[in-house]
């Protein structure tokens, strides 16, 4: 026991039941590092709490001032792996700061993406607080994976609040024991994986253990055969159509559809061209080919089989009149949805473009056009997609149109919204079209969207501006920030902030942009 | 910069300011940058920021200071958006009455200064103080004489009834250590904790009984833990001066009760000695934000009396500030320092530290300690580790923290690629 334990063990009792220790000071004196403070005058006879004190201060001030480096020190952290990737440059450093402390936190995504891109990396400094966000949202794993370097890496390992980094991206790795041992979500992931290298082993590896895999696994599991598609898969997916699971059945009835030159379809544009057919007519003496439109009369076993239920979903929805769609019609819709659209190029014997114009009698038109639009969206036809959207038909379904845009190549897709955008103008449609609309919005698109912001927020000196439009603009500002070209911002400047207190804060994000895309770019 | 900024949502509103749109006749010179920025409103507010302080002003409403403006102001100055040119009338004359102010204030201290004491009160506060103190070192006796073990079970109130009578015997300092006191019996190892402090507590009692006796500069220390403040006119005037390129290594803003303290750590180039200047807040007010962490300035710092002199008052500056990383010491270098500093203040329990080239190691139970070339340890205290770690990655840093008996408490580091970190 040190002097210093006696000490404690005296005080904690108390002088009354323990007589203090002595304490020679001459020893202390000649202690070396025990340049301690004013030493302690002898204390007065019996005055044992006063000496304790006395000694104790003398103690803690040798104690405190004699203090050696910690004996048998730890080994330093193991050093991080050196860095592939530079780091941002200081701007982009510091704006990385005002993000992450809350300032335009939503442009963090595409910081982080614009970083990623250029190949660099998040500084080092930035890491912690960058990884509790994606703690926090799982949207951003990803992104951060991408961009957070090796040093993310190592310092995720160190913390199990930020394992996410570590092997659990999009790409989770790991061998084939994954597909033994792991979770749904890694399960999924491997197949995923080998759906992209080696379809068939992954079939097989699937059909291995079919039977005992639980339905939403097996729903699951059989949405991965999106990747690599093709016509061996079709024996599978026609056996996965009798499943026990509504998802499993829904799924393969799906993937079939998308299957071009499958027996599924050739059932399918049966049944389909039963219920369309060219029709001669001549009005005003001249032949025209009109389409005849014959919705099915009933519903079969085989057709429920092929993922068309009794009651498709929206068969209840009101149409334009207030009547239901009915399940006539939404079956011929999803008919339709799934016959392969050469189909149609072979019947008329011409092309989507002149087929989509083709008149076809009203109310089922529309059933058709919609069942066109969905097929062409669910085959990935850009073909089709570009004479629906040119076509002028579909007027009053934006959502359906705005998806046809994605399925344009890139390069066409801004201008094809920018005419949607032009075509609904000043309704409130339009801003369900955007939503579909994936960002940067460059070009044509841009130019849309300012001149509706334009038409909206400056009304004429006459005209007050309605509240319908103010809540225009503004739902379209907060649309618009993440996803518009900051290049446009100078576009806006002559707009009058007081109408739409909106635009001022689009400008501000998209000038905050600008200035955060420029200082990443090398 | 935004490190000035009083709290998170003024750095982010800041950022939002500091949109070269919304100002108007910006421009700035070697001292000062000056603008005015488009509110809401119908006005422009008058933004005007005196660099070699910095000090604000902006005639916008806002209680929060600095402003957002001020701080969108010195972003977009930072950020090369403002030209140089010549002051507007506006800003000049503020500038100009700012150093009129100033040096007003500089007479009115003079004044105060040769003004002297009272000395019946002098006389009056002196003997409460030595009523307080006999008190104070008879419930130092009783504890010890009864045992400590019963202060692991008794409520604050024994620590805050002993710390009430030393404010009404005028021995401030004491009264808010004794106060402090209180937590330890809640922490581990508190019993060699609890006596340690009642030891000092004594040898305080003691040598301020003796302090006709002691040296000059420790009589000054003693006085001035007990409780007895040197007017910063004083300092100002009387107290030692010492020219350096002062770096300001770290900074720990405390609250006890309602008031913050702010303890800025500075240390000298060309000295290399150290120095504390203290500032303190009242709920509503802003601490001062002159000093930055990271930064450098030449100044003249003016020492309160003391063994050793420590704390201190920027009596003025020269230059501007410009960033700066300070030169570090190896831990043991560190440790022979604070033992010569504890044989003149034996009461020292927070000092300074800069280590140079030190790399983070975590033991078994997961400690923390800063590990430098030679391979000499310091415990550190529990931080939150992250973005020392990351900052680090492992390799060597130079660090900055305040030590006390319990362990470093890292307040800063300096990276060569990253800059400066406050942790």
């Amino acid at each position: 026991m040190t002097a210093w334990d006696e000490h404690v063990t005296a005080a904690l009792l108390g002088t009354e039941r323990r007589v203090p220790p002595p304490l020679s000071l001459a020893a202390e004196r000649s202690t070396p590092g025990a340049a301690g403070g004013p030493p302690p005058q002898d204390a007065e006879d019996g005055d044992a709490a006063g000496r304790l004190l006395d000694q104790a201060a003398v103690l803690t001030v040798r104690r405190r001032a004699g203090r050696v480096p910690a004996a048998g020190a730890p080994e330093p952290v193991a050093l991080a792996p050196v860095e592939d990737a530079p780091a941002v440059p200081g701007p982009a450093a510091t704006r990385l700061r005002r993000i992450l402390v809350g300032e335009q936190i939503r442009v963090l995504p595409e910081w982080l993406d614009a970083a990623a891109r250029h190949g660099l990396r998040v500084p080092a400094q930035s890491l912690p607080d960058l990884l509790e966000r994606g703690r926090g949202d799982r949207s951003l794993r990803p992104l951060i994976v991408r961009a957070a370097g090796r040093r993310g890496v190592w310092l995720a390992l160190q913390n199990t609040d930020w394992a996410y980094l570590v092997g659990a991206g999009d790409d989770p790795g790991g061998g084939p024991e994954v597909w033994e041992t792991g979770t749904r979500n890694r399960r999924v992931a491997y197949l995923t994986r080998l759906r992209g290298t080696d379809p068939g082993r992954a079939r097989e590896l699937l059909r291995a253990t079919w039977a005992t895999e639980p339905a939403p696994d097996r729903a699951a599991f059989l949405a991965t055969f999106a990747h690599g598609l093709s016509l061996d898969d079709e024996e599978f997916l026609e056996s996965a159509l009798e499943d026990r699971g509504k998802d499993v059945r829904q799924h393969a009835s799906d993937l079939l559809a998308r299957l071009p030159g499958s027996a599924y379809g050739e059932r399918m544009a049966a049944r389909a061209r039963a219920c369309l057919t060219p029709e001669k007519r001549r009005t005003r003496g001249r032949t025209r080919t009109w389409i005849r439109v014959e919705p099915p009369r009933a519903h079969d076993e085989d057709l429920a089989r092929d993922g068309v239920p009794f009651h498709p979903s929206g068969s209840f929805a009101p149409r334009s009149g207030g009547e239901p769609v009915g399940t006539r019609a939404a079956w011929l819709r999803e008919i339709l949805a799934r016959t392969p659209l050469s189909t149609w190029t072979e019947l008329f014997a011409t092309t989507p473009t002149e087929i989509v114009c083709l008149p076809v009698p009203e109310p089922d038109g529309r059933d058709v056009h919609i069942g066109w639009a969905r097929a062409a969206l669910a085959q990935h036809d850009a073909g089709w997609a570009r004479a629906l959207l040119k076509g002028g038909v579909l007027a009053d379904e934006p959502e359906a149109l705005a998806d046809l845009v994605s399925v344009l190549p890139e390069a066409e897709r801004d201008t094809a919204a920018a005419d949607l955008l032009r075509w609904m103008k000043g309704r409130s449609d339009a801003l369900r079209v955007l939503e579909r609309v994936p960002g940067p919005w460059t070009g044509a698109l841009a130019s849309a969207v300012v001149a509706t912001l334009d038409a909206a927020a400056r009304p004429g000196l006459v005209k007050r501006i309605t509240t319908r439009e103010e809540h225009l603009v503004t739902q379209l500002c907060r649309l618009a920030d993440l996803r518009l070209d900051p290049a446009v911002a100078p576009r806006l400047d002559h707009m009058d902030p007081t109408a739409a207190p909106a635009v001022t804060e689009l400008i501000a994000t998209l000038r905050f942009r600008a200035e955060m895309l420029k200082e990443l770019a090398p | 910069m935004l490190g000035l900024a009083p709290d998170a949502a003024s750095a982010k509103a800041a950022g939002g300011v500091a949109e070269p749109a919304k100002w108007a006749g910006t421009g700035c010179d070697d001292e000062a940058v000056w603008g005015e920025c488009r509110g809401s409103g119908k006005s422009a507010y008058r933004t005007c920021a005196d660099l070699t302080e910095p000090a604000f002003r902006c005639s916008c409403p806002s209680r929060k200071f600095p402003c957002k403006h001020s701080l969108g102001l010195l972003l977009l100055w930072a950020e090369g958006a403002v030209d140089g040119g010549p002051r507007p009338g506006w800003a000049a004359e503020w500038m100009e009455e700012r150093r009129a102010r100033a040096e007003k204030a500089v007479e009115r201290r003079a004044a105060s200064a040769a003004k002297a004491r009272d000395p019946k009160t002098v006389e009056r506060r002196e003997r409460r103080v030595d009523d307080g103190l006999a008190e104070l070192d008879r419930w130092l006796h009783d504890q010890v004489a009864h045992g400590l073990a019963q202060a692991e079970k008794a409520p604050y109130k024994m620590w805050d009834d002993v710390a009430r009578r030393l404010v009404d015997a005028q021995a401030s300092a004491l009264a808010g250590h004794v106060r402090g006191l209180a937590a330890i019996p809640r922490r581990p190892d508190w019993p060699g904790r609890l006596l340690e402090e009642y030891a000092l507590l004594r040898l305080l009692v003691r040598a301020y009984r003796r302090r006709d006796e002691l040296p000059e500069g420790l009589r000054d220390t003693v006085r001035s833990r007990v409780g007895f403040t040197v007017p910063q006119d004083e300092v100002l005037a009387d107290g030692e001066k010492v020219r350096d390129r002062w770096c300001v290594i770290g900074q720990r803003d405390t609250a006890q009760e309602l008031l913050t303290t702010r303890r800025v750590w500075l240390r000298g180039r060309r000295t290399g000695r150290p120095a504390l200047v203290l500032s303190f807040a009242a709920p509503g007010t802003s601490l001062d934000a002159s000093l930055v962490v990271g930064t450098e300035i030449e100044a003249d710092l003016a020492f309160y009396p003391g063994s050793p002199p420590l704390r201190a008052l920027v009596a003025g500056r020269d230059g501007p500030v410009a960033p700066g990383r300070p030169a570090g010491t190896s831990v043991r270098a560190f440790l022979d320092e604070h033992a010569a500093a504890l044989a003149q203040d034996p009461w020292i329990d927070r000092w300074p530290a800069t280590l140079e080239s030190v790399r983070l190691a975590r033991a078994d139970g997961g400690d923390l300690f800063a590990v430098d070339d030679a391979g000499d340890a310091l415990p550190l205290r529990p931080i939150d580790p992250w973005r020392l770690l990351a900052l680090s990655g492992g390799g060597p840093v130079t660090m900055a923290g305040e030590w006390s008996p319990r362990g470093l408490r890292p307040l800063a580091a300096w990276h060569d690629d990253e800059g400066t970190v406050i942790v």
